[in-house]
């Protein structure tokens, strides 16, 4: 590969446009833009009515190549996978469709090292700024053209000769925290309202008796939070709601983990949350971290889980019938010490293994 | 003369352990070895998603449920 030098962290543009897009622009961009491939996932932008945003078709291919969503019938439904994604917070998101990206790159027929090289160029570029275009290569133009998709760089049109990166893209390798609380809190905001930062990540407050207070009006959000809670009553900026065994175990039926849910809380956990837990823990000397989250919380939707797997299956093989403890003892060793033993028991000379050839084969050699 | 038994080991709690083998009981389909202790024993491998059901369903019903009531 190797750019020249005076292009790897991208060529400011030297035209002052007559409309340089504000950061708040770029902010509500990639807002509007990751809303859009989010609520398309979860379906709520046919339910909301919210105006549409129009997700080309490269984004809809690249979240089914991942299995993130499946298409039936012509609709469109979220995976175990997806409902895992949908969860995380912004930047993991960001990091997960860029390496899908990277990996379907081949398959449309572009060079991945390429690609890469681009998105790293991408993470170094600063917010606010435009870029100019004619350095970049056409497999570079492409890429650039998808992520403008995905609301991670801005163009005014796709024939623009300059780009702007959006904070999706410039906080690519800073602390997560930083995209966190600004995408964010805008995504909280309500619908087609520009973002109102500042006012710190979370919206989401839960209580030790398992009640739920999420200060939101996203649709986006709110479905996101009746996947694993009962939710009650709604507000025009809020819904309260229970977290209940019934409702994290439909949540696992569809395959969300318990630990998925906890990082959704822990990742929009409300600043008082975090204030009362912090200044509690520092109250009482014991050196556990504080959690932000109610233990009894976290703790209780983990033992949901539990309930489900009751037992443990390991597929193998069961050996029995030896007629003497020198031969029951030898194939057993053996087995433990290639690493295939899983159970064993001297007393009724029986073992178990996860893979048989090797130990049949020893058994027989022995013979 | 040693046997390899094809079969799936399946850990679980004894009161578990109790109610696979009194769901074998019934037509013997489950259980290719009742390992003799408290929380081990080898299942057929095409029954194991019956049983994963049976048990869930069952135990649904014989769990108390205390925090399924909208009450305050």
């Amino acid at each position: 590969m190797g750019s020249e030098d005076s292009q790897s962290f991208g060529v400011f543009s030297q035209i002052r446009g007559e409309h340089p897009v504000s950061i708040a622009d770029l902010d509500e961009y990639a807002r509007r833009q990751w809303e859009g491939v989010l609520g398309y996932m979860v379906g709520t932008s046919a339910l909301s009515g919210q105006r549409d945003i129009n997700l080309s078709k490269g984004v809809k291919q690249l979240l089914q190549a991942g299995h993130l969503v499946e298409i039936r019938d012509r609709r469109v439904d979220i995976t175990k996978d997806g409902f895992g994604f949908v969860l995380q917070d912004v930047n993991t998101q960001v990091w997960h469709i860029l390496i899908l990206y990277v990996e379907s790159a081949e398959a449309i027929g572009m060079d991945s090292v390429e690609v890469l090289s681009f998105l790293f160029l991408l993470s170094s570029l600063e917010l606010g700024q435009s870029y100019e275009k004619k350095y970049l290569s056409s497999v570079q133009l492409r890429t650039l053209a998808d992520l403008a998709d995905f609301g991670i760089v801005y163009q005014e049109t796709p024939e623009a000769t300059r780009f702007y990166p959006t904070r999706l893209a410039t906080t690519l390798t800073s602390d997560s925290s930083a995209l966190g609380s600004t995408v964010g809190s805008s995504l909280t905001g309500p619908a087609g309202q520009p973002g109102t930062s500042g006012t710190g990540a979370g919206f989401i407050v839960i209580e030790t008796n398992y009640r739920l207070y999420a200060y939101t009006s996203s649709p986006l959000q709110i479905s996101l939070i009746s996947l694993f809670t009962t939710l009650k009553y709604r507000f025009p900026n809020l819904v309260t709601g229970k977290v209940t065994r019934q409702s994290v175990r439909r949540a696992i039926d569809m395959g969300i983990t318990a630990d998925q849910i906890i990082s959704y809380l822990h990742t929009h956990a409300h600043p008082q949350l975090r204030k009362h837990n912090a200044a509690h823990a520092t109250s009482n000397t014991s050196s556990i971290p504080p959690s932000v989250l109610p233990p009894t919380v976290t703790d209780q939707i983990r033992l949901w889980q539990l309930e489900r797997d009751r037992l443990r299956a390991t597929a193998g093989f069961l050996f029995k019938d030896f007629t003497s403890l020198q031969e029951y003892q030898a194939p057993c060793q053996y087995a433990a010490e290639i690493g295939v033993l899983v159970w064993k028991s001297d007393r009724k000379r029986m073992f178990f293994v996860m893979r048989h050839e090797q130990v049949a084969a020893f058994l027989r050699s022995k013979k | 003369m040693p046997r390899a038994v094809r079969g799936l080991l399946i850990e679980c709690d004894p009161s578990i352990k109790a109610m696979i083998l009194k769901y074998d009981e019934e037509r013997h389909d489950y259980i290719v070895e009742d390992l003799d202790d408290e929380n081990h024993l080898v299942i057929k491998e095409s029954q194991l998603e019956n049983l994963k059901a049976r048990l869930d369903h069952d135990l649904d019903e014989k769990i108390m449920q205390l925090d399924e009531s909208e009450s305050e």
